[in-house]
């Protein structure tokens, strides 16, 4: 082997070495590579030999099916595997810095417990919990510990007690109106969020992170015109646009993530291409440079990490507005009526909200949260990643 | 005597200004204007001059992190060498023609080393892949091969084995120096370029890092173009010296005759300035006043004579040195309208008194360092008058009177090389006549 005498730099005979090296696949890309295949493989299966009807998995005799949202759901958590949660455990080092500078802050550490849990939840609920069914007779039941007048549900699952009805560890959060359990649906309601938040997010990433560092890679007048499409990007009256789409061909919640994020990189690019070209004038970049890497080696590996991790931040500040226009749409009754989603859930109770609180109360507590939650974590990862900035705020 | 390994020639870099709605081109920074170097295998020649001069420019256009405007660079490595100038006048060596596969190889030869040890790392890339990058990026794709050269070669710099995965912040700027010399080393280079290696860190350090590279060039047979502004530096580390100013290189030499034995004002001027222990010896010499001109529009003849302490009287006069360079100064600040009358009575009128005109005369010589009444009548009949006409408030004519009267020979022509020694040049009109250099193309 050649590690048994101990290489030296100097005894490297480099007309030995071919080039073929420089376009090595590191392990992210080839596991990346390895599990994107069998699932766009499957999700080709899924669209053009299956019928709309017939479940995915109805080959190995599952009834889970799995829409298209669904495949690119999937798709960005392998990305977020391959490339965000894998190189922290291969940089143990890093990893224990950013850590450390994280858990400052220690609002933040809880967010990324709660939002640990909706995550989870939302990966796992659905395939252990069946979905809510609509039961009128045991329709308005109050959540545990709290009691409504007896008369409020049809049936009262729990104990009545001087004429109120007690809520149940059966429905722990009450039902709603049609009987559906609030729980179920608010977990049901946590994938919605979590496809929201990583779909739009590796849009908006991609987008804007490609279309940043051309732009200020490529300058002169293709980076003029560049940056004056992102100039019309950021002023494009985005709920309009929804609007009519909604009136031409109806919107799926597909639709609206794809509208929405397409509309939203306009900032990232921007914030992107101001970042690159300041890094680019660093001397790190000049002696990459000179160790012989192409412009796009330079770019790959220097250029993007350092621009992109400053963007995290705006990246997770990016995510509430998504999932609060989601609400906001559902609210006003022009959302996707047919997945649970929290906006969805509160719309329904809005008309009982007098008499049955908690129908709207719990889902709008969770969406309270989890918006904070966000927040906070972006302001922390601004601190962990970026220790430069706060050291020049000292 | 050894082999040539880097030959620059007439090597220039231009930036253009460019201004207006259409980016016209409306004239150009001329950072270096026709530099001229050798640099001998195992060589250290360090690259001196004040900041602002195009050292800097200079390196990053010989190692070709910049398209250079003009000019050869020859560079005799990789088992280059023994290459003749072709028929065409084209060295086959020139690295400015240079295809991708020669500049790979290139690439190989000849590194750099950064000023800034802070902002010389990428921060999100341990030490270790940082050094390994350079291996990779030539094509050696086995990891663990990787490891093990980089573990070594910062082992040989002072540092362990174990830093190969800590990340730059957790070093201190002299081991990121360190760190950026095993860089510039991992693929064997013939030629190492510092650009100011250790201006950033304190003096103890420096000491380190200069020992360091002196061992690490005896070691591995390297050359160095050694950039820096402090000459005491210069002295400990070169075998010889190029001394820049404005972007052209004033004087060239072995650093034992450039340290003795001065010949350009500039590089007096220079040497003047190191600080000697000796708390009762007078620190500075010689005095430069002003800032060095702009390289948009470099002083017509020599670009020094703007601040030179020699500038050449003309034929004919004879007065004393100072009140020549005064005089000289005197003229191009009411050339361009910058001796304030107003002011100086003012500040005479601080103390007191209502300033008479003789001692606004006075106060303006003395400004100047001019003396009392100068040697020669005739300039002192000028010198009278334009002092006149300034304080009558005609500061135009006062401006065309002196530039009628006073010129310099030094403005007019451009100083040719001349050459003292074997191997020690300098250009300046005072040693016209003197045996001027043979021109010396690179073809050896």
């Amino acid at each position: 082997m050649a590690t048994e005498e101990s290489e030296r730099f100097d005894k490297v005979d480099w007309n030995d070495l071919s080039r073929s090296g420089r376009f090595d696949l590191s392990i992210n890309s080839i596991g990346m590579l390895l599990t994107a295949l069998p699932l766009t493989l499957l999700g080709v299966y899924s669209t053009a030999f299956t019928g709309p009807r017939t479940a995915t998995f109805e080959f190995i005799g599952l009834e889970q099916n799995l829409e298209s949202l669904d495949f690119f759901f999937i798709f960005t958590l392998l990305l977020a595997f391959w490339y965000l949660a894998l190189p922290l455990y291969q940089n143990p080092r890093m990893t224990r810095y950013y850590w450390k500078e994280f858990k400052r802050n220690r609002p933040a550490v809880v967010s990324l417990g709660w939002l640990g849990i909706v995550f989870v939840g939302g990966l796992v609920g659905p395939l252990i919990m069946d979905p809510p069914q609509q039961q009128l007779l045991i329709g308005y039941q109050p959540p545990v510990f709290t009691s409504v007048v007896d008369t409020t549900p049809a049936t009262c699952v729990g104990d009545v007690v001087n004429g109120r009805c007690f809520g149940t560890w059966q429905h722990p959060l009450g039902t709603t109106q049609g009987g559906k359990d609030v729980f179920t649906m608010i977990v049901y309601g946590m994938t919605i969020s979590m496809q929201i938040a990583f779909i739009t997010t590796t849009i908006v990433a991609t987008i804007g992170i490609s279309f940043g560092t051309l732009s200020a890679y490529a300058g002169g007048w293709i980076d003029e015109i560049m940056m004056r499409f992102v100039d019309i990007i950021l002023s494009f009256p985005t709920f309009l646009m929804f609007l009519l789409i909604l009136y031409i061909y109806g919107a799926g919640l597909g639709m609206f993530i794809v509208v929405f994020s397409l509309f939203a990189w306009g900032g990232t690019a921007r914030y992107i291409r101001s970042k690159s070209l300041s890094i680019s004038e660093e001397e790190f970049i000049k002696a990459s440079r000179i160790s012989g890497a192409s412009t796009y080696q330079v770019i790959r590996g220097h250029v993007v990490p350092n621009a992109a991790s400053s963007i995290i931040t705006q990246l997770t500040l990016l995510i509430p507005g998504f999932l609060l226009a989601e609400a906001q749409l559902a609210f006003l009754g022009i959302g996707d009526s047919a997945v649970p989603s929290w906006g969805q859930l509160i719309s329904a109770g809005r008309s009982d909200l007098s008499f049955a609180p908690w129908i709207v109360l719990a889902p709008g507590i969770v969406l309270f949260f989890t918006i904070l939650a966000f927040n906070f974590l972006g302001d922390a990862l601004l601190d962990a990643l970026n220790p430069e900035a706060e050291a020049e705020s000292e | 005597m050894t082999d040539t390994l880097l030959s620059v020639r007439d090597l220039k870099k231009h930036y253009p200004i460019r201004k207006g709605l259409f980016n016209r081109k409306v004239g150009a920074a001329r950072a270096v204007d026709g530099i001229s170097f050798d640099i001998e295998e195992g060589e250290t020649l360090g690259l001196v001059g004040e900041s602002g001069c195009g050292k800097s420019t200079a390196a990053s256009s010989v190692i070709h992190l910049e398209e250079p405007t003009a000019g050869e660079v020859i560079f005799n490595g990789n088992g280059r060498q023994g290459a003749t100038r072709d028929p065409d006048g084209t060295h086959p060596n020139d690295v400015t023609e240079f295809d991708d596969d020669e500049m790979m190889e290139f690439r190989r030869g000849a590194q750099m080393i950064f000023q800034d040890p802070s902002s010389s790392f990428d921060p999100r890339v341990s030490v270790g892949n940082a050094v390994g990058e350079l291996l990779k990026v030539h094509g050696m794709s086995d990891r663990h091969r990787r490891r093990a050269i980089v573990e070594d070669l910062l082992e040989r710099v002072g540092l362990s084995a174990n830093d190969f995965d800590r990340y730059p912040h957790e070093f201190s700027g002299g081991q990121k120096q360190r760190i950026a010399l095993a860089r510039a080393l991992v693929l064997n280079p013939d030629l190492i370029i510092a650009d100011e290696p250790v201006s950033a860190l304190d003096v103890s350090i420096q000491a380190e890092i200069l020992s360091l590279i002196n061992d690490l060039q005896e070691e591995f047979g390297l050359s160095l173009l050694f950039i820096s502004h402090d000459m005491s530096v210069i002295r400990q580390v070169c075998d010889r010296v190029a001394v820049m100013y404005l972007g052209e290189i004033v004087e060239i030499g072995p650093v034992e005759e450039i340290f003795t034995d001065p010949q350009h004002p500039y590089t007096e001027a220079l040497l003047s300035s190191i600080p000697t222990p000796d708390p009762r010896a007078s620190v500075g010499g010689i005095e430069l006043k002003g800032t060095v001109p702009s390289p948009t529009n470099p002083p017509s003849g020599c670009r020094f004579h703007t601040r030179c302490h020699k500038v050449i009287q003309p034929e004919g006069l004879d007065i004393d040195q100072d009140d020549w360079r005064g005089l000289l100064n005197f003229r191009d600040k009411v050339g361009i309208d910058e001796v304030d009358v107003e002011q100086v009575r003012e500040n005479i009128a601080g103390s007191g008194t209502e300033p008479t005109d003789s001692e606004v005369r006075a106060e303006i010589r003395r400004e100047f360092d001019i003396s009392e009444t100068v040697d020669d009548p005739e300039l002192e009949r000028t010198l009278s008058e334009a002092l006149d006409l300034l304080i009558e408030g005609d500061s135009e004519r006062a401006g065309s009177v002196l530039s009628d009267a006073i010129t310099t020979p030094c403005a007019e022509r451009e100083p040719e090389q001349t050459v003292h020694a074997p191997g020690h040049e300098s250009a300046c009109l005072r040693h016209e006549g003197q045996a001027a250099a043979e021109p010396n193309p690179a073809d050896d």
